[in-house]
């Protein structure tokens, strides 16, 4: 993956999109890794109960998605130092999510090079289900 | 079988009592933790090998240590409402996480579905050498 540099990056500019689609099995790993047994996450019938039509792909595993977008981004020589999310929409297991982010803001600061991007999750509709923000220190040339 | 493993309170005043209880837990990543977190996601990332991923602490760890905790809820319907994490440092295999959680703040809000509380959890991750690597705020909205 090649680096991206402070110097190249313009704002406006849409960071290269991840795809994702989460699967049962994917929600079963993300429990176990996580330690979140809600069974919102696992168990069609809970969630019936709850009015969803299916069981919910964790919000955190969403985040974790949001992650992965910064840092693919980033490189090896970019630092993410800051992320936040809200969870506005649900997401379910076999649907296409596409993870987005779009830099909104560069500048420098304290000898860091600062990019802020706002980050969103997808849905097929075309939702932004998951909104946030970053803050990504980059490399100069 | 259908199981539901929360616990309920009868009145608000009941999960205020529980505002300031806090949780401890420590993790060691080692090789494992990293690979089972980054297939998991679907991270093929040649960069994670000695470093963990950002997402690691904040999303992998932190939800059953807050949930620990054990503060019941008010309403039947809860889903997570928000999030917000803040990295210093590196996490690399090999290191030992301490992860404290705190339940920090209970709001109660109308809305036109009826009440809801914003149940707000903060946690800090410092790694052995006592350096802190991240903190991290997570909501819950209990409707």
């Amino acid at each position: 993956m090649a680096q991206v540099y402070f110097d190249d990056v313009k704002e406006g500019q849409d960071i290269p999109t991840l795809e994702k689609t989460p699967t049962n099995r994917t929600l079963v790993q993300w429990a176990g890794a996580s330690g979140d047994f809600f069974e919102l996450h696992y168990d069609k019938e809970f969630a019936k109960t709850m009015g969803y039509p299916n069981v919910l792909v964790h919000g955190r595993l969403e985040a974790a998605y949001l992650t992965q977008l910064l840092t693919d981004w980033a490189g090896e020589k970019g630092v993410v130092k800051k992320m936040s999310v809200q969870y506005r929409g649900n997401a379910f297991p076999g649907q296409k999510l596409l993870i987005k982010g779009k830099v909104t803001k560069k500048y420098q600061k304290d000898n860091e090079n600062i990019v802020e991007l706002e980050i969103f999750v997808e849905n097929p509709e075309g939702q932004k289900i998951t909104p946030g923000s970053a803050i990504v220190a980059l490399p100069k040339k | 079988m259908t199981t539901d493993s929360r616990k309920f309170a009868k009145t608000l005043d009941e999960v205020k009592t529980y505002l300031g209880k806090k949780r401890e837990e420590s993790m060691e990543i080692d090789g494992t933790v990293i690979r089972a977190y980054c297939e998991c996601i679907g991270d093929p990332n040649p960069m994670w090998k000695d470093t963990a991923p950002p997402g690691l602490v904040t999303t992998a760890m932190i939800s059953s240590g807050a949930m620990l905790i054990g503060v019941p809820l008010l309403y039947k319907r809860s889903v997570a409402g928000g999030a917000d994490w803040e990295f210093f440092k590196p996490i690399k295999k090999g290191d030992t996480i301490h992860t404290s959680h705190e339940f920090s703040e209970l709001q109660e809000k109308a809305s036109d579905k009826g009440p809801r509380l914003l149940m707000v959890y903060k946690s800090s991750h410092k790694n052995q050498k006592g350096e802190l690597v991240a903190i991290s705020t997570n909501t819950i909205m209990n409707y």
